[in-house]
């Protein structure tokens, strides 16, 4: 009968059939191309492991929220300055959703950003290129927490567009003039938004273009400029090498007295009268002044705002002393500081 | 017989995953990698128009910090202006000059400045024209062709306003190729006043058009100035529209058209343009229009209602003639006018953006 080694035959091929349907299904799905996920995806993936979000104090008008970018593999964030990194509690949501508390280590004033650390490691950070990673013209994707939008371990927003310039900055901020005296690239993706500020801007290839900068106003146009401040010069910030900046500023009135104290430019006169920079070599430094120092009365007199500060102090002739009372952290510091004539250019 | 059987699996597995790699890549991948030489086309339109690109300086008139027409204080950098013909007239943005700065220069993409003269504006555009003198075969860009325009192509803005040596490079799609009564077409490219006066390209480096700040709500000098960082802008198209140019080289002033009727929809459902009120010693008063009348169509363009009779009258300029089809009572007439200035109003305080 032919039925029994027939009925073999057809089982065995059978059973080859099925391991090769099997075998080539897997080939062909190995084989396959990863779904496209579009140009940019990859560089996204990357700069979202490398962006942090930054949550501090809210003062005056100031969010007291910001995005900030890791720089090195043992926690070092850069961020833009702003107040609400000075009441001292400053938490960071790291890309792995952990909170961590972060240090102010430095600022840089005519930068306008801060370094801060936290005390965990941090394998994926963002290395300076060696050369500009984009030139006029190429995409950049901005990473951000703008809005707030992204909540607890959520990624960060995401917006495109392209370089538009590198060109020296000339702006204000509110009533002030912005003190960043260097290079920015403008860039036409929205990045002018409360909470943006210190994130990342990245090539098509995920490379560290610059950082988001704050919200100003351009002195050329009057509109608000969307900038980053260009990795290069952050190079400089990590290192520790800044320009000084020149001691009293210059004003119209002659015969004025200068104390050295720039303060937050926020919302207006109503701000409170926090420190945003000491002069170098001025009687505020000398006197011990810092940037975060709050001032809270001059020759006794309560400072409840800017708008108060700048009337107690407007009219200050140069070689008067004046007792200045600050608070920092939780200390009520009183100095004596004797003012200094405004130099001629 | 089993390590037979192995080694026809291990064929079978290397031949699929090989039949697999011969599929053709997907269109998704090739639109990626187009998008990626995007930036290398933005930089070549660019490069072509540069030698066209002018900057326009304007010395004296109102002090910085006086907000003039009502919007923001306008600022205080360099415009852009573009060269359309090779002995020396220059477009440029009506936007520049708010300040009325009794000396304009232009400084040429050869670094040679020169002082310049206002020959004539069109405040339908705000646009404006300048000659300089003393320069002949200055070299002058191409126009892009206004009916191959299509809404999703890319466009390219390059402005001065931030200073520096170069313009400023900003990248959107044409968002829509007629609006503003047909004179302007619309981009999400950034435009703000770093761009005014200056060129919008197509990838070949043809302008488009002149970027100016439009608001189809409002013809005030500075509208339209606040929605920078919008992703809506507009530039005019002049290419081609000798009319206007002639018109601007004769020294003229164009203005919107203003024929002078109050009217409303009638009838159910409520439609057309029926005259409520001529305003005396207007347009439509010297065109023999009384009130009751139908306004059915200008030019054999019908009237379809009191928003539509608007925009087709802001397609001309005062001093265009027009013929307007009206229906009184039972009888159907055509009466000639002519159109006027818009009579001057005092104009409310706007909210600046600070």
């Amino acid at each position: 009968m032919i039925a029994g080694p027939l009925i073999r035959f057809i089982r065995s091929q059978f059973v080859n059939s099925c391991l090769a349907i099997v075998v080539i299904g897997s080939g062909f799905c190995l084989a396959q191309e990863p779904t496209d996920n579009g140009p940019f995806a990859d560089a996204v993936a990357a700069a979202q492991k490398r962006v942090v979000k930054i949550y501090g104090a809210t003062i005056g008008r100031s969010p007291g929220y910001a995005t900030g970018i890791i720089v090195s593999p043992d926690g070092q964030i850069i961020t833009a300055s702003g107040v609400h990194l000075s009441e001292g509690n400053v938490r960071v949501t790291m890309p792995d959703g952990s909170l961590q508390q972060a240090e102010v280590v430095r600022r840089s004033p005519s930068l306008q950003t801060a370094l801060l650390k936290v005390s965990v490691p941090t394998p994926d950070f963002f290395a300076i290129p060696e050369q500009p990673a984009a030139s006029k013209g190429d995409w950049v994707l901005a990473v951000s927490n703008a809005f707030k939008v992204a909540e607890g371990a959520e990624p960060l927003s995401v917006n495109i567009g392209v370089l538009s310039l590198r060109v020296r900055l000339d702006a204000r901020r509110g009533y002030n003039d912005f003190p960043y005296e260097d290079d920015v690239y403008l860039i036409d993706a929205i990045t002018s938004n409360p909470g943006a500020a210190g994130g990342a801007v990245v090539n098509a290839q995920g490379e560290l273009v610059g950082l988001v900068g704050k919200v100003i106003e351009g002195k050329t146009t009057g509109t608000r400029l969307n900038y980053a401040v260009p990795a290069d010069l952050l190079q400089r910030f990590i290192r520790g090498d800044e320009p000084m900046t020149a001691v009293a500023e210059t004003t119209p009135r002659g015969g004025k007295g200068e104390l050295g104290i720039r303060l937050f430019a926020l919302g207006g006169r109503k701000s409170p009268a926090y420190i945003d920079r000491v002069l170098p070599g001025s009687p505020a430094a000398e006197a011990g002044l810092k940037t975060d120092d709050l001032v809270v009365s001059i020759n006794g007199e309560v400072v409840r705002d800017s708008g108060d500060f700048r009337r107690l102090t407007d009219t200050l002739p140069a070689g008067v002393e004046i007792t200045l009372e600050v608070k920092r952290k939780n200390d009520l510091l009183s100095v004596r500081i004797k003012t200094a004539a405004v130099k001629t250019p | 017989m089993f390590s037979q059987r192995i080694v026809a699996l291990l064929v079978a597995l290397v031949a699929s995953v090989a039949l697999a790699q011969e599929k053709p890549k997907p269109e998704q991948l090739q639109i990626a990698q187009g998008t990626l030489l995007a930036p290398k086309a933005f930089r070549a339109a660019s490069k072509r128009v540069l030698p066209s690109l002018v900057t326009i300086e304007g010395i004296g008139g109102l002090a910085s910090g006086i907000s003039a027409a009502g919007i923001q204080a306008p600022g205080e950098g360099p415009t852009s202006g573009v060269i359309i013909s090779p002995d020396g007239y220059i477009v440029t943005s009506t936007f520049n000059f708010i300040r009325k700065p009794p000396i304009i220069t232009v400084t040429l993409a050869s670094g040679e400045r020169k002082v310049a003269t206002l020959v004539g504006r069109d405040e339908t555009r705000k646009i404006c024209l300048l000659k300089i003198e003393g320069v002949s075969n200055l070299p002058v860009p191409t126009w892009a062709e206004r009916q191959q325009l299509r809404v999703g192509q890319w466009t390219v803005a390059l402005g001065i306003g931030f200073g520096g040596n170069e313009p400023a490079l900003t990248a959107g799609i044409i968002s829509a190729t007629s609006r503003i009564g047909g004179k302007a077409v619309q981009t999400d490219a950034n435009l703000s006043p770093a761009n005014y006066g200056g060129p919008l390209l197509d990838l070949e480096g043809r302008v488009i058009g002149i970027c100016v700040p439009l608001n189809p709500q409002s013809r005030d000098e500075g509208s339209g100035v606040d929605w920078y960082d919008s992703g809506i802008g507009f530039a005019v198209p002049i290419g081609g529209n000798e009319k206007i140019i002639e018109a601007l080289k004769a020294g003229k002033t164009l203005q919107p058209a203003f024929l002078g009727v109050q009217s409303e929809p009638r009838g159910t459902p409520a439609s057309g343009a029926h005259v409520v009120q001529v305003v005396p010693k207007s347009p439509a008063e010297t065109a023999g229009i009384k009130s009751g009348d139908q306004l059915q169509a200008i030019d054999g363009h019908e009237i379809l209602d009191v928003t539509h009779l608007q925009s087709i009258i802001a397609r001309y300029n005062a001093g265009d003639k027009a013929t307007i089809s009206i229906v009184r009572g039972e009888e159907k007439l055509d009466v000639a006018a002519e159109f006027g200035v818009p009579p001057v109003q005092a104009k409310p305080p706007m909210p600046g953006k600070r």
